[in-house]
């Protein structure tokens, strides 16, 4: 009797999550971060403000907007439209106008405070703006803009976050049941690399540039002195001011979008994380063709990690991707009328259950141990462990310079 | 080696060009590396204290079953099972026990009796013998599903109301309002009867200029403008209004009485399909809930609502406030009478007040499982005393609960004890000092080291070899000297010699 009832409880517990996990999300969260500082990384501020203004007209609150703004831009004094910045040549729309709210600005933009605030692991004296008040049923979108490389991402020119520390970050927000779904957008050098080492479930992930390619500003503007916004940033915002809060237009629609001509670099997707569809269960749609044709020169098309798998999701019974599950303010309302307040809390939930996805194991991971074969010569070890050649290099002039330093000086005595 | 005729000074005879001196100053330098190697160790490494692992997993293992005691008339005795079975699928949570053949009217906890309606009074289910889904109502009554409206349990909450006038300048303004014999009249009830649950602070202000971030439609030629569901998703214009205090961190739900500018009444919602909805509120989920007053138009360019005015608006902030807070509603098909004056069943509340309990436990055992997981996966974060004591007090807690459950804990007191387990694992789990060490791979490692290092450690290794050939030499000297006991023929013991006199 026990046992059956156990299992029927957990059976009952899955079908719950499963089913909160495909559609229930009820707010929506933006963390906008410019890691860079100077006048000349203008564009860097301008694509975090561009982004700002975005989420902010498809209605995300400015409570729920965390901008990390080194916000020396506009009232910089090489600034000759002072307290404006402008993504365009144009100087059509001023970003900076008004109501921007900078939640972390100049000198508190560093790793750390970006990993408490993703993390919630702040001191109790940190006020609500400057909290990721997330829950689980909270969908997040992250964007990332500055200088960054391989697995890296530098804050401000005096330190950098790593691709394995933004990983673990996602993972323990996942533990700590802080977010139902994750958009990772990141526009730098070698961008992908940024979201190659994610290993916890529900997070879609897209990047500017492949590993050993830059991402390149878009246009400058002779009056401001500087380039104004870069050039993947420039192509997203571009699709997205045809998306507005009621839009149907899903994932798929954004990446297939990426052009890569125009962009100069090739974005990546990351959807193998991801549990639901990026676009409708149609075999025509261009996502089956991510990547290929059109200008990319990638050999076996762009890279787009969960490729193989995207097929075998539109079986199960989740609702594709939309852009507006992470764009967009208040998921639902309720009007109260009084005479149906009472029926709603009885109905049984109708949304299709199907087993939860196994996690995806963390093989990829940084601490996984190195391969255990014995390595019986120095060669094989430095085979395995490449970085030792340089400091081994290091050591052994460092050990001939003793020698020859000890017997000259010996032998003077 | 050195030069007899030189002009400079002996170098022998300079005070540190003694051996011992010399040989002074080099130890000093490993001296001071050997000392500072612990203080190197202990400022570099990260304060890991063990944590109770295997606990918080045999812990995870236990479920929580909650004593619940049904006396059946014995006029259902043919449902028993079903009952059973039914409740038992619905929340296996619930130790359920019945209790046939005694009189039911006199029974301590919950009982079943015959009525002519489907009647609720206090502990008591009035049910009519002939209907058949007893079974049903029973397990929608005890362990109905939880609303996803509701908010997350905290301990503590803060209500906060607001009236906000949209804009004064437009001809009329509403410059108090009787809140404090509202409060009274339509939250205190609610707030004393769950006061077992949650602490309540209660604040309120009036904002006169509050603009709306949209234009409202303009229906029938401007004589009445209407809101459609997509404009309530954005109705609250948070960049603007200032709606709570931030003195404390505590979870805020949101009541916000908005009074439309004179220019722009009535303002209406409308349904999705167009038509004007005969609501007048509506709730953000988690957040609070929104009530639109439409006034009359001028002449009284100040206003004062009295509680009267207040009384509908206050209504729907009290039934918004229970869903908030997940308190069950019971099902349209069963009525309700009761000695006191107050709407809230004991039935409900008791129901509330399991699942409450359930969901912490649940709640707590992810959270330490989380912790621990995390803890021994990431290898860079630290665990302090605070963390550890943290953890062991929640486990200790959930421990008292799950061993008196079933004896002696009244609600009150599990309720205390897992909302501890719930708070203490939570603060465990997003301690600051939880932070991990950021990820360096070992070839930055090597390269910063190695060229800081490498140019320290060569002259310091370069010294002490230097010394120690040279003392092993004198040694080898002395040592001829002493077997042969001939006249000294090295230079150094002269100097020695020399120096000393």
């Amino acid at each position: 009797m026990r046992l059956p009832s156990l299992s029927l409880f957990l059976l009952f517990y899955f079908l719950l999550s499963s089913c909160d996990a495909s559609s229930q999300h009820t707010n929506n969260w933006a963390v906008l971060v410019c890691s860079s500082r100077y006048w000349f990384n203008y564009r860097h501020m301008a694509n975090a403000l561009g982004m700002y203004r975005t989420v902010k007209r498809l209605g995300i609150p400015d409570s729920n907007i965390i901008l990390m703004l080194a916000d020396d831009a506009a009232c910089n004094s090489r600034n000759k439209f002072a307290g404006s910045v402008y993504a365009n040549p144009g100087r059509h729309l001023d970003l900076y106008g008004e109501n921007i709210e900078v939640d972390y600005r100049g000198y508190e933009v560093t790793v750390e405070n970006f990993l408490r605030l993703l993390t919630g692991r702040l001191s109790s004296s940190v006020p609500r703006s400057k909290r990721l008040l997330t829950d689980s049923s909270s969908n997040i979108f992250i964007y990332l803009t500055g200088h960054g490389g391989n697995e890296f991402l530098k804050f401000q020119d005096n330190e950098e976050v790593s691709a394995h520390d933004i990983a673990d970050a996602f993972h323990q927000m996942y533990e700590g049941g802080r977010y139902n779904e994750i958009f990772f957008m990141v526009d730098t050098c070698q961008a992908n690399s940024m979201y190659s080492k994610f290993y916890s479930p529900g997070i879609l992930a897209t990047g500017s540039s492949v590993v050993g390619e830059n991402s390149y500003s878009h246009e400058n503007d002779y009056d401001i002195g500087v380039a104004v916004i870069d050039s993947y940033t420039h192509y997203v915002l571009e699709y997205m001011e045809k998306v507005n809060k009621t839009s149907r237009l899903t994932m798929a629609d954004l990446f297939t979008s990426y052009d890569v001509p125009k962009i100069g670099s090739h974005p990546g997707v990351r959807s193998d994380l991801f549990e639901r569809p990026l676009g409708p269960g149609n075999p025509n749609h261009p996502m089956s063709e991510y990547g290929r044709g059109r200008g990319w020169t990638v050999e076996g098309g762009g890279e787009w990690m969960g490729r193989e798998i995207e097929a075998g999701k539109n079986g199960r019974a989740f609702r594709e991707a939309l852009i507006t599950d992470f764009f967009g303010g208040v998921v639902d309302v309720d009007v109260n009328n009084e005479d149906d307040a009472e029926l709603r809390l009885f109905e049984d939930s109708e949304c299709i259950s199907s087993p939860k996805a196994p996690l995806s194991p963390s093989t990829n991971t940084y601490s996984s141990p190195p391969s255990s074969r014995s390595s019986s010569s120095l060669l094989d070890t430095l085979d395995t462990y490449p970085f030792l050649r340089p400091s081994l290099a290091f050591i052994l002039l460092g050990a001939l310079f003793v020698l020859v330093f000890s017997g000259m000086t010996s032998g003077r005595s | 080696m050195m030069d007899a005729e030189s002009r400079f000074r002996d170098p022998s005879s300079l005070f540190f060009q003694f051996d011992t001196v010399r040989r002074y100053i080099i130890a000093s330098y490993w001296v001071l590396i050997i000392l500072a190697l612990p203080l190197w160790w202990t400022t570099t490494s990260i304060e890991r204290l063990p944590l109770p692992t295997s606990e918080v997993y045999a812990q995870a293992q236990k479920r929580l079953e909650i004593p619940l005691a049904i006396c059946v008339d014995s006029a259902f005795s043919s449902q028993i099972t079903s009952l059973q079975r039914s409740i038992h699928d619905a929340a296996s949570y619930l130790d359920v026990q019945i209790h046939i053949g005694q009189d039911c009217s006199q029974f301590p906890g919950y009982a079943i009796l015959p009525g002519e309606q489907i009647l609720i009074e206090d502990r008591k289910l009035y049910y009519p013998p002939s209907a058949d889904n007893l079974a049903s109502t029973l397990a929608s009554l005890l362990a109905p599903k939880m609303d996803h409206r509701a908010a997350q349990y905290s301990p503590r909450f803060r209500l906060s109301f607001t009236l906000l006038n949209e804009d004064s300048s437009a001809g009329q303004v509403t410059t108090s309002w009787d809140i404090q014999q509202a409060i009274a009249r339509h939250i205190h009830p609610i707030t004393s009867a769950l006061g077992i649950l949650h602490n309540y602070t209660i604040e309120s202000q009036v904002q006169y200029h509050a603009l709306l971030a949209f234009e409202p439609r303009s229906l029938s030629n401007g004589t009445v403008f209407g809101l459609t569901p997509e404009d309530l998703t954005i109705f609250i214009n948070s960049a603007e209004w200032t709606l709570s205090s931030s003195s404390s961190n505590d979870p805020v739900f949101h009541f916000v009485l908005f009074i439309p500018s004179a220019r722009r009444r009535p303002l209406i919602i409308l349904n999705s399909d167009g038509t004007p909805s005969s609501s007048s509120a509506f709730l953000i989920p988690q957040w609070g809930g929104i009530v639109i007053l439409n006034l009359p138009p001028p002449p009284p360019t100040t206003l004062h609502l009295d509680l009267l005015d207040l009384q509908s608006s206050f209504s729907s902030f009290s039934r918004q406030l229970l869903t908030l807070l997940g308190f069950p509603r019971l099902p349209p098909s069963i009525s309700y009478s009761s000695s006191h004056n107050t709407s809230l069943s004991s039935w409900q509340i008791d129901t509330l007040l399991r699942q409450r309990i359930h969901e912490n436990v649940i709640q707590s055992h992810d959270t330490l499982q989380s912790t621990v997981t995390l803890v021994s996966q990431i290898d860079g974060m630290p665990v302090d005393e605070q963390v550890q004591s943290q953890v062991q007090g929640s486990l200790s807690a959930l421990h008292e609960l799950f061993t008196y459950a079933s004896v002696n804990l009244t609600f009150d007191e599990m309720l205390a004890y897992s909302a501890q387990a719930l708070t203490l694992s939570s603060k465990a789990f997003f301690h600051p000092g939880m932070l991990a060490m950021l990820y360096f791979p070992a070839e930055h490692k090597y390269a910063v080291y190695t060229p800081l290092f490498a140019s320290a450690m060569i002259p310091l290794l370069a010294a002490a070899l230097r010394e120690i050939a040279a003392w092993r030499k004198e040694r080898r000297e002395a040592r001829a000297v002493g077997d042969v006991k001939e006249a000294t023929s090295g230079d150094g013991p002269k100097v020695d010699t020399e120096s000393v006199s």
